[in-house]
């Protein structure tokens, strides 16, 4: 649009980083507007550096910019200092491709990758001129929707989404778009889209579904209140990976984001099942591509965008049924085009040194280990599968190796979790620190540095801890306490902890009800938003909210639930089943591990044609494919 | 262990290199491409269109690049130069027709030719200027050819060390031409750039808007040519 266009040179040289404004990368789709049907705005609701590097949107992107009549376009979060000069301008929310006003657009796409995140969907909504609440979006368009994570329980956000997608997004965006390209070609309403789309899975429109409560607060009932929504909505599961759409390029940004590179993803679903891990049941069942797939869509991105590093994507990338062949190939590849592949979340006790001289020889970094706890008996309540002995011969191997510095993430507010546990936390760090000096001289290197960071446990739905209470601030300061006392050697191991009040309301959100969004709408006419940056945070705004609406934080936080409680998202169906959740939940109390999917089944629900690698029995008891 | 970590990677050594100087274009949308973010962009450019280039020799080899002026953000160029180094002698137009295959909008390959001058021979750099504010054309250009007639124009010039000098810019600054076109002022002049002393355009015109108490409304500057002392075209 022309007018922003004029009116955009005028004030971009005045804010920070403006490149992030204006769009023009290689690799966007610029499309001609009177040769298009359907336009969407995939709107990341953080800034553009975030958004940027978030893959699902690089993805859903491409996917559907690859249907010649429809045109997708990016939509970030406007920095404060440009928010306002947007504001003084009179510009509304733009896309970057087409520099158009959103809120003539089809669709108003949101991805919900956290909790903290949801205030920025209605400063979006807003500043692009959409009022916020759905009831009061009367017209067809634009239809705002609602996907990723945070989707498994989105009814704090009910009242402002018309439709959230459920699971994966690749099959079921295609069916939804064509349902209404073909609905709106025909003249339709917006009840009448709404009502089509919700015949499709994975689709759930919160407006078909009425929520009861009981006396005491629970949720007594979730009930559709139309024909099409169905009483359980299901999420989608792609079955192919190696069939599924992977975008040949990406948009390459002109300034520095978080995760600058090609970005390719090897697998979906964990096979570990760390019972504090939303990820890890949310995104079941573990699928992989097979090394073909990643070996050709390494390079085909990398050609395509220039980028000389490539970074593997999972949750657990050495759990590949073929890891040693995927990297070997991989970087046969790489290392002539003198690209750095990198490989977060790798263990590295399960290579050979051959293949780490390899990959190391690229660029050396810090060793990162997620012990997540203490003791060994609190790893195993949260059944977090590494133990003391693995991180030793790691940190053995990696201190041989010349490294210096290892990092230690753990977690502080486990259910179970007593003084013992969190005194463990520094022993572990000290026993690494010795193994440090252990190392013969002429082999290590120079000096260590051990980095500790505690953050505090939040209880996520869909995971076998979604009955515990949070731990309060009172117990979380004593823990942090307990933990700084028993670090003996300050100036080796360096400690970060923080509880910031971020985590309650991260909490409060996770496990909210619609109840909530009442709450949520009036923090932000308070002006919360951009919650996840520190800077801009106001818990006393948020604090206030939840007075007026006479809403407790701690029936959300930290109360325990029982099994037979209904959860405001058991309406929603992640393919787990909840007698898996309370047998895990079980277990973890009496501190017993359950073995990975790989080891044999656990019978979490999953069912055997969901595509998964070991479900059904198939590929158990270490067996490579 | 040790002797391994220290060894370079990129250990089959090409001595020989072909040095090359690019002109590109740098208009519209790529006006807002900060020089670091340009230099970024230009390295994935050139991995994309498949140049035999050049790669550093050390521990951390990247593609050799040199950028002998940088152009502020903001600023449009249709005479940017970036000398790289080529593997092969391939020839000039495949060089500018590979590469500038692989520009975003606004960017645009425009020569590729051997390096005459060295990047410290530059001197100065012509600059054309458009600006409306908030007077008319001919009081905004009556009071541009008032700022130009004082004895001395001091601002402050941050040093490397932090601290600030003051410097009289007036004799740096050459004015070929000032004229009115539409509903704005149009300057043409000459800034000393590169080498020990260079002057931003930027500076310049904001020192004039500040002292005249002007609110800008729009400001355009290209930058127009590269010159060395003889006021030759830096090639």
């Amino acid at each position: 649009m022309e007018e922003i266009r004029k009116k955009l040179d005028k004030i971009l040289l005045k804010a920070l980083k403006p490149a992030r404004y204006i769009g023009g990368e290689i690799g966007s789709v610029v499309k001609e507007r009177d040769k298009v049907d359907v336009r969407f705005a995939f709107c990341f609701p953080d800034t553009y550096d975030v958004g940027m590097s978030h893959l699902g949107m690089k993805i859903l992107y491409g996917l559907k910019n690859a249907v010649p009549n429809w045109w997708c376009e990016r939509v970030f979060m406007p920095e404060h200092d440009f928010e306002k000069l947007m504001r003084d301008n009179g510009i509304p929310l733009y896309g970057l491709e087409s520099l158009d006003p959103i809120k003539d657009f089809d669709f108003i796409g949101f991805t919900l990758q956290y909790e903290l995140s949801f205030n920025n969907v209605l400063q979006m909504l807003d500043l692009a001129g959409v009022p916020v609440l759905s009831k009061d979006r009367k017209g067809l368009t634009p239809i705002v929707v609602g996907g990723g994570p945070c989707v498994c329980n989105p009814e704090p956000m009910a009242d402002f989404f018309d439709i959230f997608i459920l699971g994966e997004g690749e099959e079921v965006n295609l069916e939804l778009l064509r349902l209404y390209e073909k609905m709106k070609s025909e003249g339709t309403d917006k009840e009448s889209f709404l009502r089509a789309a919700a015949g499709i899975e994975g689709i759930y429109v919160p407006g078909f579904y009425d929520v009861e409560y009981n006396d005491d607060g629970t949720v007594s009932s979730i009930v559709p209140n139309v024909p099409e929504a169905p009483e359980k909505i299901r999420k989608r599961v792609i079955t192919d990976l190696d069939g599924v759409y992977y975008p040949e390029s990406f948009v390459v940004p002109f300034s520095e984001i978080v995760h600058d590179r090609s970005v390719v993803e090897v697998l979906r679903g964990c096979i570990r099942g760390c019972r504090f891990c939303q990820a890890g049941f949310i995104y079941r069942p573990f699928r992989e591509k097979n090394i073909d797939t990643i070996k050709s869509e390494t390079k085909c991105l990398c050609e395509q965008t220039g980028y000389e590093e490539v970074s593997l994507s999972s949750l657990s990338t050495s759990d590949h049924t073929r890891i040693n062949d995927l990297l070997l190939s991989l970087s046969d590849y790489t290392d002539g085009e003198k690209i750095n592949l990198s490989l977060p979340s790798l263990r590295l006790d399960s290579f050979n040194e051959e293949l780490l001289e390899r990959i190391q020889a690229v660029r050396k970094s810090g060793l990162t280990f997620a012990p997540e706890a203490g003791t060994q008996r609190l790893r195993d309540v949260i059944n977090k599968n590494i133990t003391e002995e693995e991180i030793m011969s790691t940190c053995r191997m990696a201190f041989e190796w010349g490294y210096t510095q290892v990092k230690l993430y753990f977690m502080l507010g486990l259910p179970e979790e007593t003084d013992e546990d969190v005194r463990g936390i520094a022993e572990l760090a000290e026993k690494i620190l010795q193994l440090y000096y252990d190392t013969p001289k002429e082999k290590r290197g120079r000096s260590v540095q051990i980095a500790v960071s505690t953050a505090t446990f939040v209880p996520k739905p869909f995971t076998p801890f979604e009955f515990e209470p949070q731990a309060t601030p009172e117990e979380i300061m004593h823990k942090q306490e307990v933990l700084r006392s028993a670090v003996k050697s300050p100036k080796k191991i360096r400690l970060s902890m923080h509880f910031q009040n971020t985590s309650i309301l991260e909490a409060v959100l996770a496990r909210g009800d619609r109840r909530l969004c009442k709450v949520i709408f009036d923090a932000w006419k308070k002006g919360c938003y951009m919650d996840s940056w520190d800077e801009y945070f106001n818990f006393a705004l948020w604090q206030e909210a939840f007075e007026e609406n006479g809403i407790d934080m701690g029936f959300y936080a930290d109360r325990r639930r029982s099994y037979d409680e209904t959860a405001p998202w058991s309406h929603l169906d992640y393919l787990v089943s909840r007698d898996f959740l309370i047998r895990e939940n079980k277990k973890a109390h009496r501190a017993i591990t359950t073995r990975n999917c790989k080891e044999g089944c656990s019978g979490c629900g999953i069912g055997a044609d969901m595509g998964g690698v070991y479900c059904g029995g198939k590929n158990a008891s270490a067996q490579k494919r | 262990m040790a002797e391994k970590m220290l060894q370079p990677k990129n250990v089959d050594l090409r001595l020989e290199r072909f040095d090359r100087r690019i002109v590109y274009e740098k208009c519209g949308r790529a006006k807002y491409i900060s020089h670091l973010d340009l230099m970024r962009a230009m390295q994935r450019a050139i991995k994309r269109a498949g140049l035999p280039v050049w790669y550093t020799q050390g521990f951390n080899p990247h593609i050799y690049l040199m950028f002998p002026l940088t152009l502020s953000l903001g600023f449009e160029s249709r005479v940017e130069v970036m000398d790289l180094a080529l593997l092969e002698d391939m020839p000039f137009e495949e060089t500018v027709r590979r590469l500038d295959a692989q520009m975003s909008e606004g960017m645009r390959i425009v020569s590729c030719a051997l390096p005459v001058h060295k990047h410290t021979e530059i001197t100065h750099a012509g600059y054309k200027i458009r600006f409306t504010a908030d007077r008319s054309p001919e009081e905004c250009r009556g009071l541009f050819e008032e700022f130009l007639a004082r004895d001395k124009i001091e601002i402050e010039k941050r040093t490397k060390k932090k601290t600030a000098n003051i410097v009289d810019i007036r004799p740096f600054i050459d004015v070929r031409e000032i004229s009115c076109g539409g509903d704005g002022v149009c300057l043409d002049l000459l800034l000393p750039a590169g080498g020990s002393f260079s002057l931003n355009a930027n500076v310049v015109i904001e020192t004039f808007f500040e002292m005249y108490g002007l609110e800008c409304d729009e400001l355009c500057i290209e930058r127009t040519k590269i010159l060395i002392a003889n006021g030759k075209l830096f090639t």
